[in-house]
Order: structure tokens, then sequence, then C-alpha cells
């Protein structure tokens, strides 16, 4: 999969100062199984960022390529046919259906794709710690556990490219190195590039670059 | 897969709306295969092909005063009158009936059945198209028999004045539609025989009418040559026009059958009356349908967030609009067989009965109509949900 930057800029971006290499008014090429991470202050145009890739926001200039083709041209349909097949993404607000359990959030993605049986649905919510919660409707968890199922929900298809936003902000660090290696794995196995923004630490993956904005 | 969408989809449904919606679409069917049931009744409630939604068919004919019997005025309709009545926006078509011009009479065939009689008579004849007896009315020289439609109420003169006064015995109908008619004809110092059957009767028209062919046949070989002109008029009038033909009938001092009048009016209100149902179903049907695009579009609104996140992880919008369609269609067409089984089950069992206790004859395509009125709705409430929820998943994803 390949992604370029072509002199993108977002509208609510086009009056603030930029870096000389930031990636936002310049030309910029990702190519996959790559690793990158982001890691800017607020307000740079992290979550614009992973916006733009996923297909969510469409309020920029210049252009953006994916598989050389301008996204300019893609229609919804398009874009959740990407979102079945190679691009897969943690939203900063985790976007879960706060309604349905832990269980359910996950099989409303794996029913699309198919890509896990039920038992590794199972086997993965207990590898995050979420077991004893797993009937539990969304909106019964803290933070950190919907982070946890934001994420595995996110692995529910094949990708190659997983986008994700801030996606350990409020877990500790044991949690977070499990879900590393969860990833780690899942990356693997979808031989799939990582995108990542972190307002703090980097996380124990072993990444390619790191993306000024 | 189907289940956990719905859940989300339907989580904030307002359960007092769908029952609303569904009772509004409940009674909006149960109006209109009503009325609709009942219009194709009275459409085809025949009263002698005279069809109640036609247009009607009035007989006129000059009125008889004192003037006309001391030779002072006339009851023939000139070409002028006949031309006068035909510029009438109301009137769609006039037909004269033309006379035989010779002595008729008619007398029994021996061994058929029938009382030995002999009657004098007058043939007439009009347009085949204004017959309103379903027979064979042709007749050409190599015939066996020459038709003949009697007036309804001659047999009833028969059976109910002269044979009981006379002492004669009474004739059915089926009696003197298989038996033959000899008919004495005389003009032109020739008389002559043929012989004629009673084919039907004719509920409105109230002369002995013969074939067109076969009165021009006759008058050529006994009819006097002095032309004569129609005396009596066959008018088919626009329906709901009973008002001008009143006012016709004065200004030309014309004569009609009071009962034909009323029957006219008697058409024109019931048809109206139906038609004023008809339209009230048909926006009550239409409301109920809206009622259903307004609710299914808030229920789209209300789960906004919810759709964003489904077209988010990969759900195209045309999957969500399978999944709504299918649920309400279904909604839909529960509702609208309920509605037909209900409607039916009255119609079978309380209204047919009385109507045809009354002596009506109801229309025998009641169940094939049902369907298709229900089919049309479904395709109706389908193509309009289609369009909202198409539209409003549109401005979801804008």
């Amino acid at each position: 999969m390949k992604i370029e930057f072509k002199s993108i800029m977002p509208h609510p971006l086009k009056d603030s100062e930029q870096a000389e290499h930031s990636i936002w008014g310049n030309n910029y090429e990702w190519e996959s199984p790559q690793k990158i991470v982001l890691n800017a202050v607020s307000g740079k145009g992290k979550s614009t960022f992973i916006g733009l890739l996923s297909g969510v926001r469409t309020d920029f200039e210049g252009n953006l390529f994916i598989n050389n083709r301008n996204t300019k041209e893609f229609s919804n349909q398009d874009w959740a046919e990407l979102r079945v097949t190679s691009i897969s993404t943690v939203y900063q607000d985790l976007q879960l259906f706060l309604e349905l359990t832990i269980l359910e959030n996950l099989q409303v993605k794996n029913n699309l794709t198919n890509h896990f049986s039920e038992e590794k649905l199972v086997q993965l919510i207990d590898k995050v710690g979420l077991t004893a919660h797993a009937s539990k409707k969304c909106n019964l968890l803290s933070l950190g556990q919907q982070q946890r199922v934001a994420i595995l929900r996110a692995l529910c298809q094949p990708f190659k490219i997983l986008l994700m936003d801030e996606p350990f902000s409020h877990l500790d660090t044991a949690n977070e190195a499990i879900i590393v290696e969860i990833l780690k794995t899942e990356l693997d196995a979808n031989q799939a590039g990582l995108i990542i923004t972190t307002l703090g630490e980097k996380p124990a993956i072993n990444f390619n670059n790191e993306i000024v904005i | 897969m189907k289940s956990l969408l719905k859940n989300i989809l339907f989580h904030s449904k307002s359960t007092t709306q769908v029952i609303l919606s569904t009772i509004g679409a409940f009674i909006g069917m149960l109006a209109l295969l009503f009325s609709v049931l009942l219009l194709n009744d009275i459409k085809s409630f025949q009263n002698s092909d005279d069809d109640l939604l036609s247009s009607n068919s009035v007989i006129i004919q000059k009125k008889v005063t004192k003037f006309t019997t001391i030779g002072l005025n006339s009851t023939e309709f000139t070409a002028d009158d006949i031309e006068e009545l035909k510029q009438k926006e109301f009137i769609e078509k006039v037909a004269a009936f033309q006379s035989a011009n010779y002595g008729v009479g008619i007398s029994e065939y021996p061994n058929d059945g029938l009382p030995s009689f002999y009657a004098d008579l007058f043939f007439q004849s009009i347009p085949d198209e204004f017959i309103d007896v379903e027979t064979n009315w042709n007749w050409n020289e190599d015939s066996e028999f020459v038709p003949i439609i009697l007036p309804r109420d001659f047999l009833m003169l028969i059976n109910y004045g002269i044979a009981e006064s006379q002492g004669m015995p009474q004739i059915s109908e089926d009696l003197l539609a298989v038996a033959r008619l000899k008919i004495h004809m005389n003009g032109k110092n020739k008389r002559g025989k043929i012989t004629g059957k009673v084919v039907g009767f004719s509920q409105k028209i109230s002369s002995v009418l013969v074939p067109e062919s076969f009165l021009n046949y006759s008058n050529n070989l006994y009819g006097s040559s002095n032309v004569k002109l129609p005396q009596r008029l066959f008018l088919k009038v626009k329906k709901g026009s009973h008002g001008q033909l009143e006012s016709l009938m004065d200004d030309m001092n014309l004569d009609i059958k009071k009962s034909a009048l009323d029957l006219s009016k008697i058409k024109t209100f019931v048809s109206v009356i139906i038609l004023v149902f008809l339209i009230f179903a048909i926006l009550i049907i239409l409301l109920s349908i809206l009622g259903f695009v307004q609710y299914i579009q808030l229920l789209l609104n209300k789960s906004k967030q919810d759709i964003v996140i489904l077209n988010r992880i990969g759900y195209k919008f045309e999957t969500l609009l399978k999944v709504m369609l299918i649920h309400f269609s279904k909604v839909f067409i529960v509702i609208s067989s309920i509605a037909s089984v209900t409607v039916l089950s009255v119609k079978f069992l309380l209204i047919n009965p009385l109507l045809q206790k009354n002596g009506i004859e109801v229309a025998n395509n009641q169940i094939g109509l049902c369907l298709i009125v229900v089919l049309f709705c479904i395709i109706g409430f389908v193509l309009l949900n289609y369009q909202s929820i198409k539209l409003t998943l549109k401005k979801i994803n804008n």
C-alpha cells in the first residue's frame, strides 16, 4: 500500500505557522509496512492527519493519493471498502457503540470482515484483561477499558495500515505492554504498517521514522 | 449481523410513534381497500348494461298536447332538431328510432307452446351500439329468423294485465325465448310472412326492436314511399348532466321517462360519494406512509452518531439503507396483509351477502383487486422510503 501527500494543507491549519520540514504543505510518501510515529503537542494536526488518511476529513488543500488514486475521486463506498480491507483506525474518541457490550462491539466489526473466529475474539478480550466485563455495556467501562476495546476492534479486519490516534492515553504501562505485544503480532500477520500519534513517550515498537508536524 | 445492526439503528426508537404510524397505516389501508372494492362493485353493478358510472342513456320524445291531437303541431324530430341536440355539450350521441312503414302483426307457431293469438305491432330499430341486450343482433335474408327485442314491461303487461283479463295463460320469458313467432307484414298491396324469435328483453327501450338491416329490407318491400321523420330519439348524455337535461326538456317541450332521470341523479350522487371516499382514503394512506417516512427520518437522525461510527468502521450506507428498508417494509407488509384479510373477511361475510340479498350482483375479482391495490401501496411505500432514507444518509454523510 502506498500513500502520498502532495502539498496538503488542512483548512484549520492554513493560517498557522508550520515548521520547515512539517508534513503540512510539503510532499510526503509512505509505503507499507513502514511504522511511523507522530509526536507533537496538541493543536498541531495529529488527529487531522489520521482523519485525512481514514477518509473522515476532506477539508484540505492539495492532493492525497492512496495506491496512486486521488482520494478526491473516492466515494463514501470506496472509503467504506478501504476501511474493511486495507485501512484500520483507532480514533482518539474511540467511536464505540456505548449501548453494546464489549463482545458485541467486536462482533459488529468482525461480522463485516469475518476476520476472527468467535473463540479468537474471546481470547483477545481475555488477553487484555476484560473477560470479567465482556458482557457489560461499554458505557459502564472506564476510559482505559474502552480504549482496549477500540484497539481490539481495529484488529478485527485485514489491513495494510493501522492508524492509531493517541491509543494509549488512558492505559497504564502494564496494559500498554500487553496491547503492544498484540499489535506486533497482528502487524506481522498482516504485513502491515503503522502510523501512531502520541503526546508523550513512544510505545515500544521499532519505528522506521518519525513525522514532523 | 442484522440483529446487531438493528440493535444499533433502532435503539432510540419511539414505541408510541411506531404504534401511531402503524394504526394510521392500518386505518388508511382499510379505508383504501374498502373504497376500491365498493367502487369496483358499483362499477360492475349492471342494470341491464346500464353502468352506474358510464354515460347515461335516455329516450326522448316530444310531448303530445291537445294541439298535436288536432294536427296543429307535430311530435316528429326534424333534421334541424337533431342537429341542435347534437350541438349540446352534454350530449354525447344522438340516435333516431327508425320505424317500419308498413303494417305488422305477430301470431304463434302451432305446437311451439304459445297460446293462439294475433296482435298488431310496430317495429322500430336503433343503431346496434345503443342496444342494451347482449345477443346475436345480426340479420340477413338467409337468416333463419328475425331477432326481436321486446320491452320487459311488455311481458309484464301481457302476464299481469291482458292474460288475466282475457283468461289467457301467462307466458314465461324462457318460453317466449324458445318459441317461434310468425311475423305478418303488409303494405304496398303485398303481404308476407317471416319467422321471428324473441332474443331478449330491454329494460330501458320501450319499443319492439328488430335489426336495422331487417327494417331497411322490409321497408323496401312493404313500406310506403313517404319518408317518416323520427318521433323518438335515443340520447347518450354525460355523467351528472341531469340538470342540463331537465332544462333542455323544458326548452324543447320534450318528454322523458322520469325514472331514467332519477336513475341518472342516483348514479351521479353515488359516484360522487364513492369518489370522495376514495380520495379521502388515498389521502389517509398517503399521510400514514408519510408518517412512516417521518418516523424513519427521526430515527435516523437520532442514530446519526451510530450511523457515522458504522460507516467509519466500514459499513456502507447501502447496507444500512437495506437493513432499514427491509425492516420497515416488512412492518408495512404485515399491516397491509392484516388490513387485506380484515377487509376481505368483512366484504365476503357481511357486505356481499347483504348486497346479494338485495339483488345486487357483486364483482367477482375482489381478491385480485385487493392484492393489486396492496402491491401498489407496498411499492409506493418502498420507493418513498428508499428515497427518504438515501437522502437522510447522504445528509448525515455530509
